[in-house]
């Protein structure tokens, strides 16, 4: 099994270095990460309440997965009675053995498939096309990175990393003529092509957002309605869900559809949201006549039981943690070399390979500055998770005690490129705050070392400050608006200090 | 359905019902604790307190569905009764130069009476025999018409769902969605609309259940919004009542 497409040979570092060399890749980027964190911010804003939102979809997160055994029971058997053929898959390949089968079984030429990141993380377009099987993305950004043969960069927007020209260039190729690199011409010309696709294909494949228990319903979230083409029009429909996917009812999804969408882009909610019962009924003309759920373990049941990483299974991937990254937001998503980037990526793809070792270097491509866990809509302390992943590392054996400690890939990274210097002061500062949090030193029982480790005592003070000032606003403005308990924590944390006297950190 | 593939279904599901099984324990041995069978007690049911007694008037409804609609993209009228709607969409007919409209099979689209007032245009009614292909009738359709069955307000979507005489392709292969809202169907909040499913139970839900705020939409080439790029790019609520 591999949820990766990491190569050996290529670390974070190395990858983070081609990423800063594409100057486009990074002002798109961080353009669009800002747009989708202020669009996020202003939602919540308007929205109101919103710690007690994030509250409450993460009591419902964490009441699923502490009962996961139970809802998941349910929701299956209550899908089968729809008349759903559910599946369930331990592994990647088991996941992967089930859709080739059906495929066979419907003597399947062509797949239709709306965005699915667990899809992704089987290689299933891949699978498909070894027994002969045409996989076509529907997704707009998915197609466009599927055509230039390459793998998501964002969790929202996939093809966050192409401008229009050199999307003009792919679609030109499938077209036979040269198309314009006009927006609008490039969408018409390929809402063309897949209305074509849409009604020849024989099998329609989604991912799942999320399933009701109570009633056996899948529930998508979008915005172009390819998924709704997907599970509308091919006469069959397969489904690759995680495990973790569910909620208990319909009023528990009021929840996640006002937490999801604003935290994804700031709508009040995704232009569509399907929630699929079952295949068609006898007498409906339209609708799949045949329905497979596959629901998938890869490696997520691990999380379950462990005190430090169950959290994990709370996610309901909105990417809001990539978009307020400063790392993510400077390197990319390519970077990660998962399936999975950012600060989500960078815990998930290690916990769910099980693999400490291999993947540590990510979880060093990270400033511990406490911005996913702010934006998380279901409140997963990530940047917690990243230094237990550390510290399991040198537990492990794996690396120096300096690495664990601190920023030095990621300080790497970022020093490369001179005018990427600022990084690593950032870094440091991304460091201190970890320290300031009395929360958090307190969890670090095993990592003695870290409370009193010193703050970069050869860099002058003001350093931080005329460092990189995009970076420095993102993260004040980051702790403005941050949790009460977690600004309250940190404040007392520093007072304590303050009262040691034997620390002086500017703040 | 061939004989073989019923046979390999039934394997498949016997298979799956001893994994199910082996699954769940699995996910209980992990959690430290034996399985749940019995409904655990769930006391984060829901929206918070505070929201589940928000309303709003029926005009602050109207005012806001049309905000959050509009703002989505979409367009609103409020019209006072199906003779306005069926004058709406004759002339939006004409405008557009329509050549087929597809309708769900509803009473209250057969007392538009389309056919007499568009008597240039193809009207189709949406599984009204069994011959014809209805998925390609759809994404053939100049005009899609269906009739809500529910809205929210503070989200601006609004609810179709699925049935015999309501195909899920009418909302979504068709150039242009033509959505009729009767007034008291808007709701304030979306947890208005989810409680009914909850109530009516898996058993008794249509396959599809959909909500749609607004046209087709990506932003997925250079953050540069496209509007129409699979479903319904020009979409249209009429308020009734
Ligand atoms: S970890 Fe939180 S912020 Fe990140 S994708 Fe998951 S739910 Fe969203």
């Amino acid at each position: 099994m591999s949820g990766t497409d990491i190569s050996a040979s290529s670390t974070v570092k190395e990858r983070a270095d081609l990423a800063l060399n594409n100057e486009f890749l990074r002002q798109a980027v961080r353009f669009t990460t800002e747009r989708l964190r202020s669009g996020k911010m202003t939602a919540a804003e308007q929205h109101g309440n919103w710690e007690e939102w994030r509250e409450r979809g993460r009591q419902i997160r964490l009441h699923t997965i502490a009962h996961l055994d139970y809802y998941l029971n349910l929701f299956a058997d209550n899908a089968r009675a729809n008349g759903v053929h559910v599946h369930f898959a331990d592994t990647a390949q088991e996941a992967v053995n089930i859709s080739l089968q059906i495929a066979e079984r419907k003597k399947a030429h062509t797949v239709v498939k709306s965005k699915s990141m667990v899809t992704e993380e089987l290689h299933l377009n891949h699978a498909l096309e070894s027994i002969g099987v045409e996989a076509v993305e529907t997704d707009l950004g998915e197609y466009i990175i599927q055509l230039a043969g390459e793998t998501p960069s964002h969790i929202i927007i996939p093809a966050i990393h192409k401008n229009r020209y050199q999307i003009a260039e792919l679609l030109s190729v499938e077209a036979g003529e040269t198309l314009p690199a006009d927006t609008a011409i490039l969408a018409g010309f390929v809402r063309r092509k897949l209305r074509q696709k849409f009604l020849e294909a024989d099998i329609g494949m989604t991912g799942c957002n999320f399933a009701v228990a109570e009633t056996g319903s899948m529930v998508l979230f979008e915005n172009e309605g390819n998924a709704r083409m997907v599970t509308t029009v091919p006469k069959t429909q397969i489904t690759l869900m995680g495990m973790e996917r569910i909620v208990p009812t319909w009023a528990d999804l009021e929840v996640m559809a006002t937490l999801l969408p604003r935290s994804a882009t700031g709508q009040k909610l995704t232009v569509y949201m399907s929630g699929i019962t079952g295949p068609r009924r006898e007498e409906d003309a339209d609708g799949p006549e045949e329905m497979h759920i596959i629901i998938v373990d890869n490696g997520r049941s691990l999380q379950l039981g462990d005190p430090e990483f169950q959290e994990l299974l709370n996610c309901i991937r909105c990417g809001a943690c990539l978009n307020a990254c400063p790392v993510y937001r400077h390197i990319g998503g390519h970077a990660y070399g998962g399936t999975y980037s950012g600060p989500i990526g960078a815990v998930l793809t290690p916990a769910l390979n099980k693999n400490v070792a291999e993947w540590d270097d990510i979880a060093n491509a990270s400033s511990l500055c406490g911005a996913c866990y702010e934006a998380c809509p279901v409140k997963i302390p990530l940047h917690e998770m990243l230094i237990y992943l550390r510290r399991r590392k040198v537990e492990n054996g794996h690396g120096s005690k300096l690495e664990s400690l601190g920023m030095k890939g990621f300080a790497a990274v970022m020093a490369k490129s001179g005018r990427f210097n600022g990084m690593l002061k950032l870094g440091k500062w991304g460091q201190k705050l970890v320290v300031r949090d009395g929360g958090i030193k307190v969890k670090l029982g095993p990592l003695k070392g870290w409370n009193s480790y010193r703050i970069a005592p050869s860099l002058p003070k003001k350093s931080f400050r005329d460092g990189w000032r995009t970076l420095e606003e993102e993260i004040r403005h980051g702790l403005k608006d941050m949790d009460p308990a977690v600004k309250s924590r940190m404040e007392a944390a520093i007072k304590k200090r303050a009262e040691g006297a034997s620390h002086s950190h500017e703040r | 359905m061939n004989d073989e593939h019923k046979d390999w279904l039934a394997y498949m599901d016997a298979q799956s019902r001893d994994k199910q099984m082996l699954f769940m324990n699995g996910i209980a041995r992990k959690l430290n604790r034996p399985r749940v069978t019995e409904p655990p007690s769930h006391p984060f049911r829901g929206a918070p307190d505070f929201w589940q007694t928000f309303q709003w008037t029926e005009q602050e409804r109207i005012e806001k569905f049309t905000d959050n609609f509009r703002s989505a993209g979409g367009h609103v009228l409020r019209l006072a009764d199906m003779a306005e709607v069926r004058q709406f969409i004759t002339d939006k007919s004409a405008e557009m130069s329509v050549k087929y409209v597809i309708r769900q099979n509803e009473p209250e689209l057969d007392a538009l009476n389309l056919e007499s007032a568009l008597p240039e245009v193809k009207i189709l009614v949406w599984n009204s025999n069994s011959e014809q292909h209805w998925k390609a009738c759809a994404a053939e359709a100049d005009f899609g018409v269906v009739v809500a069955d529910y809205a929210a307000a503070y989200t601006g979507s609004i609810t179709v769902l699925s049935s015999k005489d309501k195909g899920r392709t009418v909302s979504l292969l068709p150039t242009v969605l033509i959505a009729i809202l009767p007034v008291e169907r808007i709701k304030t909040r979306l947890g208005e609309i989810l409680a009914d499913f909850d109530d009516a139970g898996g058993a008794h839900l249509p396959a599809g259940i959909h909500f749609i705020s607004g046209p087709s939409r990506s932003a997925d080439i250079e953050n540069d919004l496209t509007i129409g790029v699979h479903g319904p790019g020009v979409v249209y609520a009429l308020i009734v009542g």
